[in-house]
């Protein structure tokens, strides 16, 4: 009889495993991957919360990871649990209430970079540590299931980025770009964490792209994989924005493009060959990592159907590109403030305003350093076809020094960068068209100037995002229009979700030290 | 800039900005914002010391004069005869992202920032050491270096009418709430950077909640004070009575906001150049932290 109810107990967490099909066609009341769906579109089908309704909206719970004060974690929902991380630690919990059911801290001593997220697939939890491990834990219990190194913490790497599960494999990539530490990504056998490939951002001698790069400079070239990516199961095709080169803020010493930095690149998921990549601030001198998650839309471009990937870049343009073969659609800035390029050519190439590199006594460029858009992520609604943004209007002074590098992990940026006294910063959340990029709305997130949060979308025509003093607002998706909000009055530099657990929608972000989820009132 | 039809927020007040008055849509007021946004935060601004040198140069008069005629000798050319940058950089107004140590300066000053203009110097140590002291009296707190003119009479400056300080100001429990505590200010800031705000108020805020505004609320009152905090939902003003208006923006009317300081901006006139000079003594002593060696 003993035997007979373990073998039920095993069937039953059986089922709740996450499995192939499950990541291809997520079921709406779990959010299973970074951007909810491998398109990264961050649009929920839950309708149960309108706008008519949201002005009820409450907090439903609040879960405090005192560990960081600017937790960044995207929560992730797999049948009523919800699993959320902060750098060295994950926490289960019961999505309802917000009760812990269990917690894994790895006491590493090495605490390095934000958590982004964590990934889930089978029966395991996989996350990336400030020690550059990737440690896959049991989603039942917590226990550590695996670890495999990603790269050496001595060198100076971490691994912040929310892992990516697809077809039994676990992309994860590195941090450590600004330290002059070239970047790549791995992909890991889910089971087993065994290595299956690796590939480098930055070519290396008798690669093709290493010709972008003076002398030995490429050596110190950077390009981090610091966030999440999408991918294309049709084309068995993974694409992960890429970071900055370094040195940050002197070109002089690396110059040519620079490939991959600032790139999205468009990798087989099966071998992790390149199969093509977009360059979109070639030689950069501003530190505008291209790590934007890129969102995936099939839609009428040029009018024929088209696979279509829609990137807004740190730079400040919004591009169209086809994902099939990386062909530059249409580009177009999504900021007014934007002075170090009048436009792209025809193949998507900037056409730089000499004179705004960074000087010695500090030049003025806008959008500044911390970007016109950053880590939070974009959303897209397939019925309203406009792509939702975090954009940041203003400009900064950028100052160029000289530094050697210095192996182990230490500041390879050659000095960085202010906020312009003049021209200071504004956050907003836009609407643009899919296609053309036209601004059809945009709401000022008044007092807020820096990152602010990501977005997420719903069936039902809303979009949700936060800001930097920890506003968390509700918007009319076609006209911008704010319906509720909560004063969480902490930082909120993360994106929401949404998810459901037996039959009522919440929405979740982490604000700060908390984790916040909100539902409509107990009916009566 | 946006056009009125793609404002998304409704409901909310028309905001008027003073100085120039123009009108415009709550929307569409992102270049005015400079008043209300500040910068990065206060200890970043002017490179507070993470760890201060034992040296015995640091802090000691003479070795400070020595370290000046120095400067003025090898760094003036490039970084201004008052720290405040030219062909190199403001040394006053740094904003700097790294933290400062005095070892830090001792070894740019040695050994030039390679590839960046600025040579290294041939100095012995002692020389070195005493223009690090004058650096670090330059660039540090008031309070931690001797300041011109006289804190006493200074002290009457900021007390009496024709000033006025401490009708806005208050120190240590003292004068008014509407404009920043000045208790520490010493403590805080290097002497430049408080005569600049004395004398050029609207150059650049540091505050944050230094906004000076005037809501007409729809029940008919008027509230003018400073904005403590601001969003796209409500607004706390603190008049100056030193009393606490909490409203929503639904209760606004119309919301004017001054685009520069509510403080003066005619100290340099108002007051004589001995009085500034008294009155920056004065500030410059007013720290909560032990005094420092020099201040002895």
């Amino acid at each position: 009889m003993l035997r007979i109810t373990l073998l039920l107990l095993v069937a039953h967490a059986a089922l709740a495993q996450v499995s192939n099909q499950d990541l291809l066609n997520p079921p709406p009341e779990n959010w299973l991957t970074y951007g909810g769906t491998y398109d990264s579109q961050r649009h929920t089908k839950l309708d149960q919360i309108t706008p008519g309704n949201v002005k009820n909206l409450q907090a439903a719970w609040i879960f405090p990871i005192t560990s960081t004060n600017r937790l960044q974690t995207v929560p992730l929902v797999v049948d009523g649990v919800m699993y959320v991380s902060a750098p060295n630690e994950v926490y289960a919990l019961d999505a309802r209430s917000g009760r812990e059911i269990w917690q894994y801290r790895r006491a590493n001593g090495v605490n390095r970079g934000p958590n982004r997220g964590v990934a889930v697939f089978g029966n395991l939890v996989y996350v990336g540590t400030p020690d550059a491990y990737l440690v896959a834990l049991d989603a039942r219990t917590g226990a550590v299931a695996w670890e495999t190194q990603i790269a050496k913490a001595g060198d100076g790497y971490f691994s912040p980025g929310a892992p990516f599960v697809a077809d039994g494999k676990v992309i994860a990539g590195v941090g450590g770009g600004d330290n002059g530490l070239n970047g790549w990504l791995d992909a890991y056998d889910a089971e087993t964490g065994k290595l299956i490939w690796r590939w480098y951002t930055i070519p290396r001698p008798g690669e093709p792209g290493n010709e972008t790069w003076a002398g030995d400079s490429w050596k110190t070239g950077g390009g981090g994989t610091w966030l999440s990516g999408s991918y294309d199961p049709q084309l068995g095709l993974i694409y992960w924005g890429l970071g900055n080169p370094a040195p940050d803020f002197d070109g002089d010493v690396r110059l040519g493009d620079n490939l991959y930095t600032e790139s999205v690149v468009a990798l087989e998921l099966s071998t992790g060959k390149l199969k093509w990549h977009f360059q979109f601030t070639p030689h950069d001198a501003h530190d505008w990592d291209s790590v934007e998650i890129p969102i995936l839309v099939d839609a009428p471009f040029g009018g024929r159907q088209r696979k279509l990937m829609a990137h807004a870049d740190r730079n400040g343009f919004y591009y169209v590109l086809d994902r099939e073969t990386g062909e530059f659609l249409h580009g177009t800035p999504f900021i007014d403030q934007l002075n170090w390029a009048t436009g792209l050519t025809p193949e998507g190439r900037p056409i730089r305003v000499p004179g705004v590199e960074p000087t010695l006594t500090g030049n003025f460029v806008c959008p500044s350093t911390s970007g016109a858009t950053n880590w939070m992520s974009p959303a897209y609604n397939p019925v309203t076809g406009l792509f939702y943004l975090a954009a940041k209007e203003g400009c900064g002074v950028s100052y160029k020094g000289r530094q050697e590098f210095r192996p182990g992990g230490f500041d390879f940026k050659a000095t960085g960068y202010i906020e312009s006294p003049e021209e200071p910063w504004q956050m907003y959340v836009r609407a643009l068209d899919l296609t053309t990029g036209e601004r059809k709305w945009e709401y000022m997130q008044v007092n807020a100037k820096n990152y602010g949060a990501g977005l997420i979308s719903t069936a039902s025509g809303l979009i949700f995002g936060g800001d930097d003093q920890g506003t968390f607002a509700a918007l009319d998706a076609v006209s911008g229009k704010p319906l509720w909000h909560f004063d969480a009055n902490y930082r909120i530099s993360a994106s929401p979700i949404s998810y459901a657990v037996n039959g009522r929608q919440y929405v979740a972000v982490a604000a700060g030290v908390n984790i916040i989820a909100f539902r409509l009132p107990d009916a009566d | 800039m946006l056009g009125k039809g793609l404002s998304s927020q409704v409901g909310s007040p028309r905001i008027r900005y003073g100085d120039p008055i123009v009108l415009y849509d709550f929307v569409v007021m992102k270049a005015c914002l400079w008043a209300l946004l500040f910068a990065l935060p206060l200890a970043a601004q002017h490179g507070r010391y993470t760890s201060e040198s034992t040296n015995p140069a640091i802090g000691d008069p003479a070795a400070i004069a020595a370290g000046g005629k120095l400067y003025q000798r090898s760094c003036a050319g490039c970084h201004g005869p008052d720290g405040s940058g030219g062909r190199g950089p403001n040394l006053v107004q740094r904003r700097n992202w790294h933290p400062l140590t005095d070892e830090g300066i001792f070894s740019t000053v040695r050994n030039g920032l390679p590839g960046a203009d600025m040579p290294p110097t041939n100095l012995s140590d002692d020389e070195t050491w005493q223009l690090v002291a004058f650096i670090h009296a330059l660039i540090g707190p008031a309070a931690e270096n001797p300041a011109a003119g006289d804190a006493a009479a200074g002290e009457a400056v900021f007390w009496g009418s024709k000033a006025g300080c401490s009708n806005c100001h208050a120190i240590r429990g003292k004068g008014g709430k509407i404009g920043p505590d000045l208790t520490d200010i010493g403590g805080l800031r290097p002497l430049a950077v408080i005569k600049k705000a004395v004398v050029q108020p609207s150059d650049e805020l540091y505050y944050l909640g230094n906004e000076s505004v005037t809501a007409k609320l729809k029940n008919g009152e008027t509230v003018r004070g400073v904005a403590k905090n601001r969003d796209v939902y409500s607004i706390q003003i603190i008049d100056r009575g030193g009393k606490l208006h909490l409203l929503a923006m639904n209760d606004i009317a119309e919301l004017e906001i001054l685009q520069r300081s509510p403080m003066p901006g005619d100290y340099a006139e108002r007051l004589s150049a001995g009085e500034l000079e008294n009155l920056l003594a004065f500030l410059a002593r007013q720290t909560l932290r032990p005094a420092g060696p020099e201040a002895k």
